[in-house]
């Protein structure tokens, strides 16, 4: 009975055979001291501003040395771009882990994914505003154009793509399929200025615009009218 | 007479100066041309009501704001044959439908936390459209059935839009007197007041206080820790709809016990509350198997000013001739601080709508007193339209009436729809008395 013991002890449970190994210590470190970076750059964007802040200031907020900043992030544009990543992964894995999004009609999921988006957004609406403007300088890494905005779009892209997939029969993918989703981006940023200009209480029109134009651009894409 | 020149095709010009303003309601309507037959539904009958069914088709599509404020005009300015009109006072104004993902968006905004947050349980699909947004049903967490209205977004940006675009079409009208300011003014006024749920949980309680004498009624009762501006929670209430109620085949009986209850109702809200649930619409009636009324939607609630009531209380009942210098008096006495001078057509056309529809449906000799009005017959509904338009074609339109007008005549189209038998006089010399 002892060696039996014994030997069940040294033997790993199966569960804990199968389950992923957990990420190590150093590995869960450096992701909390990003999201201390992120979170502390983004209050100094959203009370200070975005050209003011300057990241010594977000090295003293997240308590850390400056240098350690730049371990992680090249420039502050680097910070903003991580959290526009979490924005869309956030709003993908929302729309994807609502059980009661998955019968929904296509307008009502691309409603959902637009709608977290926004509600994500919402607590930094100051920063956004000055992000957009930041974007538009085409040297800024903020810019849709540069290298790892384009990384995120394709991630956005890709999954919009999805969704229109699954609502359309196979037969009809094709060459809107691949159109429409880059067209969704485009309405997505026109979205987002009409959300930073919206001064109607809690956004109403906003949701309003968001909700009958997606009806009206679904149904004449599902028509073909476009 | 040319559909063009109408005030309610001005409405309808209207409508489609609307697809092009972002945030108007009317674009919500002119969407339907992308997402439906709605126009392939539009196949006219006669050649001489042509215009006029055009105008309720469109009407009955249009559901907002913009419905509300053509069904008003229209009620008023003759420009449609009589039966649309009597079919144009019960439509309802009607939000566009809401998906799930929309009703959780409003409610979190509204009360902070999402549907299944607040209540044990909550319908995602609606089970009734109402003004300006849709009802789901929903449990309390302690077990208590609710109805949840939610309102569509930006809904009051969008009725300000629509009311901008109406005053600068229906210039020539407010000028020529046809469409007075004044009217516009009061129409916008209550449709705006709809827009807020607050208010109208306001309007409930007191309805809820105010019909208590009145057994056969019953009000919802409103659960203030689940409403908002946007979102209003109430006690749900038995019954069926007048539709549904007349399909079982009522009995004579039954059907004069409604009728003389859904009469006496509207006079006591008149003659003793002062302030009327003025929106008729059939789903905001609900009947019972006891000739019970469930009264819901109190969006749309006038409260007359008291010389209004005054006035009313003066002429209904009259018992001297209306062609007398002493009614002249009675109802210049009203009208002339309004309108500034009572022309000798606005006061003959006071006197004849007096004389030919309340004499009749209410005659005030004791000798009537037990004698029931028969509400089966159409004829009493064209005299009640035909006075109606010649008050408003000698301008005679009292703003103060205007939404107790359409009141009354989605009263008389019920009853008529009913074939009530009612002891018209009693009833209302009993709310006067009072």
């Amino acid at each position: 009975m002892a060696t039996r013991k014994r030997s069940t002890s040294k033997t790993k449970p199966p569960d804990a055979a199968r389950a992923p190994r957990p990420a190590g210590r150093r590995a869960q470190n450096k992701a909390a001291i990003r999201t201390r970076i992120v979170t502390a750059a983004l209050d100094l964007f959203q009370t200070k501003g975005f050209e003011a802040t300057t990241t010594r200031e977000v090295a003293r907020k997240a308590g850390i040395a400056e240098g350690t900043v730049f371990n992680y992030f090249k420039t502050k544009e680097d910070i903003a771009l991580s959290f526009f990543e979490q924005e869309v992964d956030h709003a993908i894995a929302t729309v994807r882990g609502d059980p009661r999004l998955r019968k929904a009609p296509l307008e009502e999921k691309l409603f959902a994914l637009v709608q977290s988006q926004l509600d994500f957004l919402a607590p930094y609406e100051r920063f956004i505003g000055a992000a957009v403007i930041q974007a538009l300088k085409p040297t800024s890494r903020l810019s849709p154009f540069s290298h790892r905005a384009q990384e995120l779009r394709h991630r956005y892209v890709g999954f919009v793509q999805e969704l229109i997939e699954d609502s359309l029969p196979k037969h009809r993918h094709g060459a809107l399929t691949w159109v429409a989703p880059e067209a969704f981006w485009i309405y997505y940023l026109g979205a987002l200025l009409y959300w930073l200009h919206d001064s109607s209480p809690r956004k109403q029109n906003t949701i309003a615009c968001l909700d009958r134009s997606l009806r009206i651009g679904v149904a004449m894409f599902k028509q073909g009218k476009w | 007479m040319p559909a063009k020149n109408t005030p309610a095709s001005r409405a309808l010009s209207m409508a489609s100066m609307g697809v092009d303003v972002a945030g108007s309601y009317l674009g919500y309507v002119l969407q339907r041309a992308f997402l439906g037959g709605e126009r392939g539904k539009r196949t006219l009958k006669a050649t001489h009501t042509r215009a006029a069914r055009r105008i309720l088709d469109a009407m009955q599509a249009l559901r907002g704001p913009a419905m509300k404020l053509g069904q008003t005009l229209s009620l008023q300015t003759g420009v449609l044959p009589d039966e649309t009109l009597a079919e144009l006072a019960t439509l309802q104004m009607q939000a566009p439908g809401m998906h799930p993902s929309l009703v959780r968006v409003q409610i979190k905004g509204s009360l902070g936390r999402e549907p299944d947050e607040i209540f044990k349980t909550f319908t995602a699909d609606p089970f009734a459209a109402a003004s300006l947004g849709q009802v789901h049903c929903a449990v309390t967490r302690d077990g208590t059935p609710v109805a949840v209205k939610v309102q569509y977004p930006g809904i009051g940006q969008a009725i300000e839009n629509d009311f901008t675009l109406f005053r600068a079409a229906s210039k020539p009208a407010q000028v020529s007197g046809h469409v007075p300011k004044a009217v516009i003014d009061e129409i916008q006024e209550q449709i705006v007041a709809e827009t807020d749920y607050g208010r109208e949980a306001d309007n409930i309680e007191f309805f809820e206080r105010g019909l208590a004498p009145l057994r056969f009624v019953t009000v919802p009762h409103v659960h203030r820790e689940y409403s908002s501006d946007r979102v209003l929670t109430m006690s749900l209430l038995p019954g069926r709809h007048l539709g549904d109620f007349l399909a079982r085949r009522p009995s004579q009986t039954l059907r004069d016990r409604f009728g003389a209850h859904r009469f006496e109702l509207y006079h006591f809200q008149v003659l003793r509350l002062e302030a009327l649930h003025a929106d008729p619409h059939w789903g905001n009636y609900l009947f019972d198997d006891d000739a019970n009324i469930g009264l819901v939607d109190f969006g749309c609630v006038k409260y007359l000013a008291p010389r209004s009531v005054a006035y009313l209380r003066s002429i209904y009942l009259y018992p001297g001739a209306k062609d007398s210098p002493e009614f002249y008096r009675l109802i210049e006495k009203y009208h002339a601080p309004a309108t500034g001078t009572l022309t000798r057509a606005t006061r003959q056309a006071l006197v004849e709508f007096t004389d030919n529809f309340y004499r009749k449906v209410y005659p005030p000799e004791a000798k009537h007193q037990q004698r029931p009005f028969d509400f089966g017959d159409p004829a009493f509904l064209r005299d009640y339209l035909r006075g109606g338009q010649d008050l408003a074609r000698t301008k005679g339109v009292m703003t103060d009436f205007i939404f107790m007008a359409r009141a009354e005549m989605g009263l008389y189209q019920t009853l008529h729809r009913l074939r009530a038998r009612v002891l018209t006089s009693q009833i209302v010399r009993r709310c006067l008395q009072a």
